[in-house]
């Protein structure tokens, strides 16, 4: 039998041969009865042939295992993996309804090139040739214009080599621009992470291993920035094992995680940062920290010398000092023995570990957001917690071949040298992307002559997204990859469609454990319309530009990418294909002060040394900061000056709209049903189900406490206008009683007016409402700072 | 015979609702429009909703408040009244415990779904219908009993339908043993809403084997029946939370 046999062939010598019985390529015959048989139960008829893929689910950040079955040759049910270790067999409503995105009736069924004014939706036919072309040739012209920085490409969720592959294509043309969209959700997170433990990089929490779970509003049951991930940790924890852990949910919004916690603790939106320092207070002076930990391998805990032979303030006196509880009590609303108890419960049931939201909850949009994030990171490093079972870990990943040598031509290293245009790194001295910041910068004057949209919908999914519009109207070619005719994509030059991940070669790191995983999607079909992988676009655009560039990319397909990268991993390509999933699993610790310690803790770090030291006085801020006076501070919405910019500190929220206007907080949450992506919005079994929480189907709703709605002569399933200093929506209120009197819940991903029949025309955004703006100092949306009225419709 | 029963744990069931949708794609229960969703006339076998709960000194009032979330197959009930309100014998239960729908027997005259103390039997209100190309997931699996359509074939206008425990898998998985030419165990059968389950909280098995998980859990002291006292004897279990 020959090895070397793709995916499509092997589907076509299946359907020629009529037998499934070989197993080839990830595929086996799992049940090929056509002949109805008697059994007691009835007698079955079904389909000729049914053969079971592997695959990943890409419908949110989880990327679960998938098994898909196909059907004489028809996708009709999705399960989970069960060698998949962050699915372990599961799979959530989203993955479960993947077959209706695959059939979808709104896909776009191939490439188009637009025709009348731009959102005009006059689009005509073009060839994946004349694409490669059109886009070749305006990087061409950019290039020999001297200025391949205004070629730019916005991403979400790039899987696997999938980033690298960008990077390489980016650097190839010579343009410092590829934006990712972290900057309206996990930013904040990786910022806390960056500025304590020195790791730009999520936290992996052991959650399995925890007595103690306590979550910052992380919201680990619905959209996480790994939700399977923790729904695992959480229910394994629960009756997995033979003491049940117990976990405390702090949330202005109880939603389904608080609900299903042992202990769901309101606190007042914006104000995590002062309840971890109040924690931290009680820990300190109980004296149950980590005193090893602290001493050994973190800075600043105590008081130090620092240049010039200045004393510095450590985080012992500075939480000593200014953040008793009962001062706490006034800033969170949560009651000072509350946060005693909270705080021996943490420290005295260990394993314990306070968990970081990624994406959700009112901890992310500002610097009191990176503070805050800051603060509760902390609280695992004053317990230990870091690197030890239970506690947080450091992601690995598998050593993949590396591309070979890339060498820029001239053009290409001028261009590199060039300022970004969201102005991380520069107007933004702390983000390293400023997604919704591209919009500003390209109609303040950024010169973009090409503009790639890759898995991300800026039009809809930045807070006031509109203005992406205009920025649209600046840039000569805009080409989204969409498979779906979204919002950005209806507004762009070029829309490429890329398949479904069912339909597509691309690999996934496995996430969320610790230890190393690659999981592999591959076609579990022939696709079924005229798309393209969009790594496969960019090697036919790479060959048409020449050059430096064609030979950076000697490869026919992203398939071959894909073999060349994984080469070493340690499994064999077929076997790969066979089981989806590669991994070596068991956390492999690094002690405290080892070799390896040292690509735990402080690795990332820029303006600090990277010495292993676990930073209770952020060093990085300090550097940054320190030495700045009030007025520059205050630009970056820091009021604390010196040590107390580098400590963390509880920041007034910088709210737009006034108190007495505006008085209620508008937090925009993610649902388990309708997820973080368009796409999933056009799937008509996601919409049905989409408001289970308040009996809601097919619409968007606004979830006000009950005694706050009553105070405005407002009933269940009223009709009310919410209005922001932005803007003004309209839809329907339903009351929630565990939900802060101040804060103002709407759900995300309604209120399309694009994307297909199903998604459009269905309720409210939220973001449109929301304020446009950049957080100063880290480049982060200002998710949180919002303020809105609401008024009878 | 094998007693097939289901166990819920209520404690690892975080409200994902993966068992409505896995159940609907494996079992072909169409979307509705969204107008008659709003009306409460959609098909989920197994619907998950939320039911507020309060404690504390304040019932009902900020900050003690609770809403715990149901999820809810069918009972197979042991003394089911879906079975004895219908005239023409379309449900019945069978040798296995299981509750059963026969479409081509149904009249349509609604008596089970007002019979049965939980809500969990669907009238069909319209044809079924897939929009477009949507139609082309659906699963061709079809289960016959004596010539008459059950499980997942595709159902006409007018007829009730529920839960089967996906019992076209059951007799998939007795076909599968028997062309390997060996005995089927009960574990090699699950419903779709059993395997997909986010938190591993369900469990699905023989009641009647002293063995089995299920069995096992229903011996625990928070092991529950949704409303003991309706009299229908419901057998799908809950382990109560906390």
């Amino acid at each position: 039998m020959t090895k070397k046999l793709s995916r499509r062939d092997f589907l076509k010598v299946a359907a020629a041969t009529g037998g499934a019985a070989a197993v080839v390529g990830g595929t086996k015959a799992l049940f090929t009865s056509s002949q109805a048989k008697a059994a007691g139960a009835g007698q079955l008829t079904t389909s000729a042939q049914d053969v079971i893929v592997p695959g990943v689910c890409s419908l949110c950040p989880s990327g679960c295992g998938i098994l898909a079955r196909v059907a004489d040759g028809k996708v009709v049910k999705l399960e989970g993996n069960p060698m998949h270790p962050i699915n372990l067999g599961a799979l959530c409503p989203k993955g479960q309804a993947a077959p209706e995105l695959l059939y979808n009736p709104d896909r776009i069924t191939g490439p188009m090139k637009r025709n009348g004014e731009r959102g005009s939706g006059d689009w005509d036919e073009i060839s994946w040739d004349d694409a490669a072309q059109l886009v070749a040739e305006q990087i061409r012209a950019a290039r020999e214009a001297g200025h391949p920085e205004s070629v730019a490409l916005m991403y979400g969720d790039t899987r696997g080599q999938l980033r690298s592959f960008f990077e390489r294509f980016m650097q190839a043309v010579g343009s410092p621009n590829l934006v990712s969209k972290e900057s309206l959700n996990t930013a904040a997170a990786k910022l806390g992470m960056f500025l304590t433990q020195g790791l730009y990089a999520l936290p992996v929490y052991d959650l399995e291993n925890a007595n103690y779970i306590l979550s910052f509003g992380a919201n680990l049951l619905e959209a996480g920035w790994n939700p399977q991930r923790t729904i695992s940790g959480w229910t394994f924890g629960r009756r997995g094992r033979s003491n049940r852990n117990k976990i405390v949910v702090i949330d202005p919004r109880q939603g389904v995680h608080g609900a299903k916690a042992d202990e769901w603790i309101p606190i007042n939106p914006g104000t995590d940062a002062a309840l971890a320092l109040g924690m931290a207070y009680v820990i300190i002076k109980s004296n149950l920290f980590d005193s090893q930990f602290v001493h050994d391998y973190g800075f600043g805990f105590d008081d130090f010398v620092g240049e010039g032979g200045k004393t510095r303030k450590g985080f012992k006196n500075w939480v000593l000092e200014n953040y008793d509880p009962k001062k706490v009590e006034k800033i969170t609303g949560v009651p000072a023995t509350t946060i005693a108890r909270l705080a021996g419960e943490l420290a005295s049931n260990k394993p314990a570990v306070a968990v970081l939201p990624g994406k959700g909850g009112l901890l992310n949009g500002g610097m009191g957001g990176v503070y805050a994030a800051m603060a509760i990171h902390m609280l695992n490093g004053l317990i230990g917690a870091i690197e030890s079972p239970g506690g947080v870990l450091a992601q690995q990943y598998f050593p993949v071949t590396p591309y070979p040598d890339l060498s820029k031509d001239t053009v290409a290293a001028k261009g590199l040298q060039a300022e970004r245009v969201d102005g991380a790194g520069t107007l933004f001295p702390l983000a390293r992307h400023a997604y919704q910041a591209v919009a500003d910068r390209v109609l303040e004057g950024y010169p973009l002559e090409a503009l790639f949209l890759y898995d991300c919908n800026p039009v809809f999914d930045a807070p006031g997204g509109a203005k992406f519009i205009q920025a649209f109207e600046k840039i000569p070619l805009v080409v989204s990859f969409s498979t779906f005719m979204d919002e950005s994509a209806q507004y762009a030059d070029l829309v490429l469609p890329e398949p479904t991940f069912l339909e597509r070669w691309q690999d996934d790191y496995i996430e969320g454990l610790g230890y190393p995983g690659i999981a592999l999607r591959q076609p579990v079909i022939e696709p079924l319309y005229d798309t393209m992988n969009t790594a496969d676009f960019l090697l036919r655009v790479a060959n048409s530009l020449g050059g430096e560039i064609a030979k950076a990319f000697p490869w026919d397909s992203y398939e071959q990418v894909l073999e060349f990268r994984l080469q070493e991993i340690g499994s064999d390509w077929e076997a790969l294909k066979e089981l989806g999933v590669w991994l070596t699993p068991g956390y492999r610790f690094a002690k405290r002060g080892s070799e390896r310690w040292f690509d735990i803790v402080g690795r990332d770090r820029l303006r600090a040394p990277r010495d292993g030291y676990f930073d209770f006085y952020s060093r990085e801020l300090f550097t940054l900061l320190g030495k700045k006076n009030k007025g520059d501070l205050e630009k970056f919405g820091v009021t604390q000056m010196g040590d107390g910019a580098a400590l963390p500190h509880p920041e007034p929220v910088a709210y737009a709209g006034g108190e007495a206007e505006f008085p209620f907080v508008l937090n925009v949450f993610t649902l388990m049903s309708l997820g973080p992506k368009s796409e999933t919005a056009n799937m008509p079994s996601l919409q049905e189900i989409s408001g289970m929480t308040v009996r809601e189907t097919w619409d968007s709703w606004l979830e006000m406490n009950p005694k706050s709605a009553e105070e405005l002569g407002l009933r269940e399933n009223d009709r009310v206008n919410i209005e922001s200093p932005f803007g003004r929506i309209r839809t329907q209120v339903k009351l929630a009683p565990g939900l802060h009197p101040d804060v103002v819940n709407l759900p995300f991903n309604q209120g399309h007016t694009a994307v297909g029949r199903f998604a459009k025309g269905r309720g409210v955004n939220g973001l449109e409402i929301m304020n446009p703006a950049s957080e100063p100092l880290c480049g982060l949306a200002a998710f949180t700072n919002t303020r809105v009225k609401v008024s009878r419709a | 015979m094998t007693n097939w029963c289901m166990v819920i744990d209520l404690d690892k069931c975080v409200a994902c609702q993966a068992c409505s949708i896995a159940c609907r794609m494996e079992n072909n229960t169409p979307v509705v429009s969204p107008e008659e969703a709003k009306n409460g006339r959609a098909i989920r076998w197994n619907d998950v909703f939320p039911l507020p709960v309060h404690f504390g000194p304040d019932l009902g009032e900020y900050p003690n408040v609770k809403t715990h979330y149901q999820t809810r197959p069918c009972m197979h009930c042991k003394n089911a009244p879906c079975v004895k309100a219908c005239p023409v014998q379309a449900t019945y239960i069978d040798e296995e415990g299981i509750v059963r729908q026969n479409y081509n027997r149904c009249i349509g005259c609604r008596f089970c779904t007002v019979a049965c103390p939980y809500g969990v039997r669907y009238f069909n209100w319209y044809k079924p219908q897939w929009e477009g190309t949507l139609a082309e997931y659906r699963n061709p699996d079809q289960v016959r009993v004596n010539g008459s359509l059950e499980g997942p074939a595709v159902r006409p206008v007018g007829v009730v339908e529920k839960c089967t425990y996906c019992v076209h898998r059951l007799v998939k998985a007795r076909e599968q043993a028997a062309a390997e030419g060996r005995e089927f165990r009960a574990d090699e059968y699950v419903p779709a809403c059993v395997q997909t389950c986010t938190g591993k909280a369900r469990y699905f098995g023989d009641l009647d084997d002293p063995n089995s998980t299920v069995s096992q859990l229903s011996k625990s002291l928070r092991a529950v029946h949704l409303l003991e006292d309706s009299g229908a004897h419901p057998k799908t279990l809950y382990l109560s939370e906390g």
